[in-house]
């Protein structure tokens, strides 16, 4: 991999690294910077143009209903996250274990796995309201047809159904792409090493412990590190299945949402202002910045000693 | 297979740039029309509102109208955004009072005075929710909506039910459905502005005392805590009962089409939706106005500003939205509208008769009744937490019993006492 | 040994009866969502579960008479064939550069790039707004494309670079004897041996730019200039008690990306799957 000419910069060097280093400096690294400075701006535009210090976040950490709903969102969205994850990694690992034996059609089970993810979260969201609601909805009808009519519950109503029925649906969608990396890390495996553990007459379930998830542990992180991103900047699920108020009550308001409404709606909708806004993403900020050098740290260190 | 991905691409692109140079330009209208936009939040009613202006179009034949409706939670953001930076629509829906102000304020309103003198013509009340302290008007008053009880005739019929006059005839009335094991209420919990601006709104005024008691809250002689507003919060928690099974997730559109299609006896709605229910294919419709306290009370009636059309003065083709906008306030116009929106009354002065007959009866309740607007509409949803906000959390709270009735109220008065200053004594 | 084969057996079809379940799981709110698009409103409250009686198209006649709903295509295929062509070029000529020549911010770059697939775009929202007001493209395709590109970039750069890196010096070095320029070396020698890597760069970020909704919303206004993902809310609003028309809404918006999916799907898996195993 050494380059011919060590060390010179030339001119065509600069003309094909420019455009990629302008468009991704310019519109994304310098906007979550100048971001973080417009949350100290206040003003009722549609750019906050007042300086107010640290204004927004003393509102934010300790007046209602700032605080309230910030605390609130944070809560909702571990939540949301810990029953992504526990969805995402066990079934998709089990999934990926199951496509990756001979059974017959595991490559129509691999295409199929990945189908939702295609799709929009935005149209998830909307199909799965249609398929929740209350009067003719096709699930409530569901469970009536096969008498279990105790279960049904006001899904979407009821603050205690209401988030894990979202966290559901967001790991029905993706559940395909934890398939896929898991699939990708088992199939990786060579051939002899399990061979090998089957002529010493390893159980399919030692495989599974001795062979298979150890070598995969690093994707386990990888696939979790992508759910946390993911979900704590989730919106669009929370806007298709409760709208932009995150109904009921605010009871599944996560981050994404909570960033929308207070940035972009007027105070009648439950807006905050721009500036209100901006401090709100740089809180989501910090927490996902957080949670990526924890993630870095456990998984990506421990693989260099391991090493 | 890559090649074929290849010339694949390359063929949708030039599909998509061709068909985009030819039709996505908005000032390429090829005979010469001047197009101009329109947007509200009335995203329901862009087949009626084509109707509407195709009589204009037909008048102006150089004057093309897009009414393009963006979804009513997003609105005032998008719309606010679209004028402040340039992009917005020519012609747009303006909320009453602050919320609409604020937009005035922005300074890319156009004022109306000196091209439409005949908006001093229009009720006071009215043209006061769309103008400054100095006079300056900033949108044509077009519509008000008036909020009450819908209900089938054939359900109410089965039992011998008549219309209730008093709350208690209401509750009697809803006891007896119940009971034959009638669906009473199509009325859900799931969007909270519904259980505000209707409910509340609606049938709260009869028991705090109506518009008196609404200026006396503005000006922080009266509480949401004081027995009237509070004898409303109770009021309204009554009602919670005869709500249908899953009432906690059905949103508000579930709500119409519930009652719609006749699976529920009564909602409670706004005179908005008498075109939406009429379009579900209800055919016995009834309606009554909100019940008083006692016989022979005063109807307190909530006849809110609903809707003024504004200008944008940076339009790009101001002397057309100009002559849009004076058609707008003419009686043509406001005949058309309360023909094809039956349930939007028009403030346009003129004697127009009104085609739909439960239309005809929610203006002839206002006839002996004392009018009044939403309850926390005027200043105190100005800023955040904002009444409308806060009433709507707190009455969701409360038909799911996390809430009493006082702990609603308070919930309110405290959370406007954090920045509305006649609370903050 | 025969009772191992058939314990295996008995196992696999465990297997394959859960691996079904869940495929249907999957199948069937899909399928269902195309089905009641046919039907009429009554037949969705009398017949929800079975077959329409009849294939009746009038709601898909209806959506693409009543609304502008060739145009919010349009933009849609035109948003992601620009975005995903730009992304393409000048992340492959930088990756080339990143991979192939030595100098001395070369590990800073590459790491300052790839630090960015892990940089939610979503967070700088405000000032992006405040940048494209600036420069009059609020409300413009150029907005949203740009932004696709800017998400696109730091994916593209992790794997065009291991790609280009794993091309032997010795393609460069003989091209070079015969008097290539640098530039004619990534022209002549890299593009070709690249493409299978440019295919899956384009088909990881075909998805998100296709679907992405978030920045619609903020950016564009007008109904000239919406993609699929902000018309499908507008429609779903605007026709929320038209049940058979509100499937047809979402069953447009997922065609597309569906039939590409099931087309490409190998692709999918292989530029999916390289991301993974690297990261």
């Amino acid at each position: 991999m050494t380059g011919n000419k060590a060390g010179k910069v030339k001119p065509f060097m600069v003309f094909f690294l420019l455009p990629s280093i302008l468009i991704y400096t310019g519109f994304l690294l310098l906007p979550i910077l100048d971001s973080m400075r417009l949350s100290f701006y206040s003003g009722s535009g549609l750019i906050p143009d007042k300086f107010v210090g640290f204004d927004n976040y003393v509102k934010l950490f300790t007046r209602f209903p700032f605080k309230n709903r910030m605390l609130n969102a944070f809560s909702n969205n571990i939540k949301f996250f810990f029953i992504v994850t526990l969805i995402q990694n066990i079934f998709g690992f089990f999934i990926a274990f199951f496509v990756t034996r001979k059974i017959i059609g595991k490559g129509f089970f691999r295409k199929i796995s990945f189908l939702p993810t295609t799709l929009s979260v935005l149209v998830v969201g909307f199909l799965f309201k249609l398929i929740l609601n209350p009067v003719w909805g096709i699930f409530d009808k569901m469970l009536a047809a096969v008498g279990l009519d105790e279960l049904i519950r006001p899904w979407l109503g009821d603050p205690l159904t209401a988030l894990p029925v979202l966290a559901i649906v967001v790991s029905w969608q993706f559940m395909g792409e934890s398939v896929l990396f898991y699939t990708a890390g088992i199939d990786a495996i060579p051939e002899e090493v399990t061979e090998a553990a089957l002529i010493d007459g390893a159980t399919p379930l030692q495989e599974l412990w001795y062979i298979i998830l150890p070598s995969i542990l690093p994707i386990i992180g990888i696939v979790t590190i992508l759910i946390f991103i993911g979900d704590f900047t989730q919106f669009d699920i929370v806007y298709a299945m409760s709208t932009t108020m995150a109904n009921p009550a605010y009871g599944t308001d996560l981050f994404g949402s909570l960033f929308y409404r207070t940035a972009f709606s007027t105070p009648v909708r439950g807006g905050w202002g721009m500036g209100m806004g901006a401090a709100v993403s740089t809180v989501m900020f910090v927490i996902v910045f957080t949670g990526v050098m924890v993630w870095l740290y456990f998984f990506k260190l421990k693989e260099k000693k391991n090493d | 297979m890559i090649k074929r991905i290849s010339v694949l691409l390359v063929v949708l692109l030039v599909f998509g740039t061709f068909t985009l140079s030819a039709g996505g330009n908005k000032e390429a209208a090829a005979d010469g029309k001047v197009q101009i936009t329109f947007t509200s939040w009335r995203t329901e009613d862009i087949e009626r509102m084509n109707r509407i202006n195709a009589v204009f179009m037909e008048k102006n034949p150089n004057i093309e109208v897009l009414f393009q409706p963006i979804n009513d939670n997003e609105y005032d953001a998008q719309m606010r955004a679209g004028l402040e930076t340039g992009t917005g629509a020519d012609i747009i829906f303006l909320r009453s009072y602050d919320t609409g102000r604020i937009v005035y304020d922005g300074g890319s309103i156009y004022e109306l005075n000196k091209d439409l003198p005949n908006l001093e013509g229009f009720p006071s009340a009215a043209v006061k929710a769309w103008s400054t302290e100095d006079g300056k008007i900033y949108a044509v008053p077009s519509v008000g909506v008036t909020h009450g009880v819908y209900y089938h005739k054939d359900i109410f019929d089965k039992y011998g039910l008549k219309e209730p006059e008093t709350w208690d005839e209401f509750i009697a009335v809803a006891q007896t459905l119940k009971d034959n094991g009638e669906v009473v209420f199509a009325q859900g919990a799931l969007d909270d502005w519904t259980s505000y601006e209707v409910v509340f709104s609606g049938l709260g005024p009869n028991f705090y005392g109506g518009e008196e008691s609404r200026q006396k809250l503005i000006t922080g002689e009266m509480k949401l805590t004081d027995k009237p507003f509070l004898d409303a919060f109770r009021a309204v928690d009554q009602l919670q009962q005869f709500f249908p099974k899953g009432y906690e997730a059905l949103d508000y559109v579930s709500m119409q089409t519930m009652f719609g299609t006749g699976q529920a006896a009564m909602f409670m709605g706004g005179s908005w939706e008498l075109g939406i229910l009429e379009d579900l294919g209800s055919t016995d419709l009834g309606w009554f106005a909100p019940p008083v306290k006692e016989k022979g009370d005063t109807l307190q009636y909530c006849f809110h500003v609903d809707a003024g059309i504004a200008l944008n003065k940076n339009s790009e083709h101001l002397p057309e939205a100009l002559e849009y906008i004076k058609w707008v306030s003419s009686p043509e116009y406001a005949q058309l509208l309360m023909n094809e929106l039956p349930g939007f009354f028009s403030y346009t002065p003129g004697d127009y008769p009104l085609t739909n007959a439960i239309a005809k009866e929610m203006i002839g309740a206002a006839s002996d009744a004392v009018l009044t607007v939403r309850t926390v509409w005027e200043k105190m949803s100005a800023q955040s937490p904002s009444g409308n906000a806060l009433m709507g959390e707190a009455l969701q709270k409360m038909w799911k019993d996390e809430f009493t009735p006082e702990e609603a109220a308070s919930f309110v008065q405290d959370g406007l006492a954090t920045w509305y200053k006649p609370f903050m004594k | 040994m025969t009772k191992h084969i058939f314990k295996r057996r008995f196992t696999n079809t465990i297997l394959f009866a859960f691996l079904s379940l869940y495929a249907v799981s999957i199948l069937y709110p899909i399928i269902l969502m195309f089905l009641t698009s046919f039907k009429t409103t009554r037949e969705i409250f009398t017949n929800p579960f079975g077959l329409p009686a009849s294939f009746e198209f009038t709601s898909y006649i209806k959506l693409l008479t009543v609304s502008n709903y060739l145009t919010y295509f349009r933009n849609s295929i035109f948003v992601t064939i620009i975005s995903l062509g730009t992304i393409i070029v000048i992340t492959s000529t930088a990756s080339f550069v990143l991979a192939k020549y030595n100098f001395k911010w070369k590990n800073f770059l590459y790491l300052f790039f790839v630090a960015g697939m892990i940089i939610p775009i979503r967070l700088g929202t405000i000032s992006i707004l405040k940048l494209m007001i600036g420069m009059h493209a609020n409300d413009t395709l150029f907005s949203v494309i740009i932004v696709g590109i800017a998400v696109g970039i730091p994916f593209g750069i992790f794997i065009l670079t291991d790609f280009i890196k794993m091309i032997p010096e010795e393609l460069s070095a003989a091209a070079r004897i015969d008097g290539c320029s640098e530039p004619a070396i990534f022209r002549i020698v890299v593009i070709p041996l690249l493409r299978p890597a440019l295919a899956a760069v384009a088909i990881i970020n075909y998805i998100p730019i296709w679907n992405d909704f978030w920045f619609p919303l903020v950016f564009l206004k007008s109904d000239s200039v919406k993609t699929v993902p902000l018309a499908t809310a507008l429609l779903f609003g605007q026709y929320q008690t038209n049940y058979a028309l509100v499937f047809a809404v979402l069953s447009m918006a997922s065609i597309p990306v569906m039939l590409f999916y099931i087309i490409f799907s190998k692709y999918f898996v292989q530029g999916l799957s390289s991301g993974a195993l690297k990261g």
